[in-house]
């Protein structure tokens, strides 16, 4: 019987290769959209990840009525050694974000004061290597780099003096009075405004209290994307189990959490294109069999004459489409996996405008590296065929029904 | 003759129900086929040849009267078991489109086989000696397009008779032959006949084919006008 399928499918040569299109095309676009997203959902979690929040945080469980300010948690180097010395975490870092004013002369400006290891923090902060005047900070002085916008506020260069007085509801105020060491070129304005850098101990001055920090900040070994969440997870479940009540581990769902909404409205989002994309393919599918059951009426009457059973027919006509399904679904997972592949090969795709410009700033690679992983080349695939056989149930049990005579006496 | 007769019609009708309109094209035939018959039916067009085919080869239910198959009732069987009845015990030559065109003249050959479930190369064995014995061998790897109506018709009578049903029936199996090719065919029909007991019954209105038969059935009018044994040269 396959032989007669092959056949088939020769002779009507035009309509078979219409029809295998018909389900290569959606699997292929189906897959290369599986790749497409996978690389923004994974941009956006490195993004996120790399910008400043790890990926996961102990921090002290959040108090009410402390405005924009973090709570404290002491013997955070204790809690650091810790962390640091679990099976899996990569890296580790210690800081102390306070809320403060920023004042020189007569200007000032609210500001956020983020106390960092300046030797450490390069995986989750690139301002040294946007530093336009003067220096990145040292852990061994006091000092502070500043955007570019403040410094144009403030009207205040490198060498200038800084006054900030800091407010933590915990620790009352702090005044301190420290150097201009660096002044940064922020990715966006609001950073460059607002966002100041200084030594964890000058930072822990300001905030009055010698051994505490806002958050001890990590990495887990071996997370490159949205595909090894589980690695983090397995470590926060660990690590929750072993804080005491007033600790807490958050991780990057919470830091990040435009990066989940993104990832949980991408599946229902696939799925409707899958639906619709399989949907029409399946129709045309359903619409060439229809076809190859009205021009073969008469061969159909003669073949039910002669004794065929109407599994019989309803089988050949199954694997007829079967043949198309399976092989137009494979093919065109894997013309959707080269391109992806190819893509990838020649570097990825170059993300455009201000975003690139932002990607670069915060030390990002700036091209969207697409990705795709078996099981979702298996579930297009398979769907498609799925899908693209049970619409040929139709027209194979329409001919299956044909009555004999009326069949053979039937004229195109 | 055997007493129990292959196929027995009681009183056999059909009427065509068409928007308004009643065709009786069978009016109650009640006659015999026995097993190693060569019979024709003949009569004028419209008189219901085609329609008693139909009725006999389970392809078609009668509105009247029925058939026994070695004496089973044929109204009693599902569309199913009728399938399977005509794949078993029928053979059938169609006046024309008789050979599936993707499929070669050896593979039309043992499609029934196929169908039946015989193994490849038990089938293939068994259509390869039809095939030889109606002398139509040379073609075996043709496609049905590629050789004249008259080898497509024997190739026709090849299928009928590989699987050895009970009687073969054939509608007109010479209406689009020329007169020598339809004595042929005929030739060909009467030697399996008498060289292998194979049955037939078919029909024609070729009155010169009529001297080859054992036995003429003439229906006028959806009636048996007559029915006459013949000795057939
Ligand atoms: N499907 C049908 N629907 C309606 N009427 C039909 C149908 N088939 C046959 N008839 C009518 O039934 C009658 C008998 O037809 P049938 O085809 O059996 O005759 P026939 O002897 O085979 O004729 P011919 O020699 O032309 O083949 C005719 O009047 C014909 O018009
Ligand atoms: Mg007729």
């Amino acid at each position: 019987m396959m032989k007669a399928v092959l056949r088939h499918l020769l002779r009507n040569r035009r309509r078979s290769i219409l029809t295998l299109l018909a389900v290569l095309i959606p699997v292929y676009f189906l897959v290369f959209m599986f790749g497409f997203t996978n690389g923004v959902v994974s941009d956006l979690f490195t993004t996120a990840t790399r910008i400043d929040t790890g990926h996961f945080q102990v921090r002290h469980v959040e108090k009410r009525g402390m405005g924009s300010a973090r709570p404290l948690l002491q013997d955070a180097d204790v809690w650091a050694a810790a962390v640091h010395e679990m099976e899996g975490v990569e890296w580790t870092t210690t800081r102390l974000d306070l809320p403060a004013l920023a004042s020189s002369g007569d200007r000032s400006q609210t500001v956020y004061v983020q106390g960092v290891i300046p030797e450490e923090v390069a995986p989750i902060s690139n301002i040294e290597n946007l530093i336009l005047d003067g220096r990145y900070i040292r852990s061994d002085d006091h000092g502070a780099v500043i955007g570019q916008e403040l410094s144009q506020l403030l009207s205040i260069s490198v060498g200038s003096d800084l006054v900030l007085l800091g407010a933590h509801p915990e620790t009352g105020v702090g005044v301190l009075k420290i150097p201009v060491v660096g002044i940064y070129d922020a990715p966006l304005s609001e950073m460059g405004k607002g966002l100041i850098q200084v030594p964890l101990e000058t930072a822990r001055q300001l905030a009055r209290s010698p051994r505490a920090a806002t958050a001890i900040v990590a990495r887990v070994e071996g997370v490159t994307g949205v595909g090894d969440l589980g690695k983090i997870e397995a470590i926060t479940a660990q690590l929750a189990g072993q804080l005491p009540e007033s600790l807490e581990v958050v991780d990057w769902r919470e830091l990040a959490p435009q990066v989940k909404s993104y990832m949980s409205i991408l599946g229902p989002a696939l799925t409707s294109v899958g639906v619709v994309f399989f949907g029409l393919g399946s129709l045309v599918v359903l619409n060439t069999l229809y076809l190859a059951v009205k021009e073969r009426t008469r061969e159909l009457g003669l073949i039910i004459s002669l004794g065929a059973s109407r599994g019989r027919v309803i089988r050949m006509f199954l694997m007829e489409a079967g043949v198309l399904a399976v092989l137009g679904s494979v093919w065109g997972a894997l013309v959707g996996a080269g391109l992806i592949l190819g893509i990838e090969a020649l570097g990825g795709v170059p993300i455009p405008g201000e975003y690139g410009a932002f990607a670069r700033a915060i030390g990002m690679s700036t091209e969207l590296h697409l990705a795709i992983r078996w099981p979702q080349l298996l579930l297009a695939a398979a769907t498609m065929s799925l899908v693209a056989i049970l619409a040929a149930w139709l027209p194979a049990y329409q001919a299956s029904k044909l009555e004999p005579v009326e069949a053979m006496r039937y004229v195109e | 003759m055997s007493n129990n007769p292959l196929i027995q019609t009681m009183d056999l009708k059909k009427n065509y129900i068409t928007e308004a309109l009643e065709t009786p094209a069978l009016r109650g035939v009640s006659t015999e086929l026995h097993a190693g018959e060569f019979t024709a039916v003949a009569g004028p067009s419209g008189s219901g040849k085609s329609t008693l085919l139909h009725l006999l080869g389970g392809l078609d239910r009668p509105t009247g009267g029925d058939i026994l198959l070695e004496g089973r009732p044929m109204s009693k069987l599902s569309k199913d078991e009728l399938a399977k009845l005509r794949l078993t015990n029928l053979g059938f030559v169609f006046q024309a489109y008789n050979l599936i065109p993707v499929l070669t003249v050896l593979e039309n050959t043992a499609f029934v086989l196929e169908l039946q479930g015989v193994v490849r190369r038990e089938r293939i064995k068994r259509a390869k000696k039809v095939l030889a014995e109606l002398g139509i061998d040379q073609y075996a790897d043709q496609y049905p397009n590629r050789i004249s109506g008259g080898q497509q018709q024997r190739v026709a009578v090849a299928r009928a008779v590989v699987a050895e049903p009970s009687i073969v029936l054939a509608d007109e199996p010479t209406a689009n032959l020329d007169t020598a090719m339809s004595l042929d065919l005929i030739d060909l029909m009467k030697r399996l006949n008498r060289e292998k007991g194979s049955t037939f019954f078919f029909s024609t209105h070729d009155s010169r084919l009529l001297d080859r038969v054992n036995r003429l059935i003439t229906l006028v009018d959806g009636k048996v006008e007559q029915d006459e044994s013949r000795d057939a040269s």
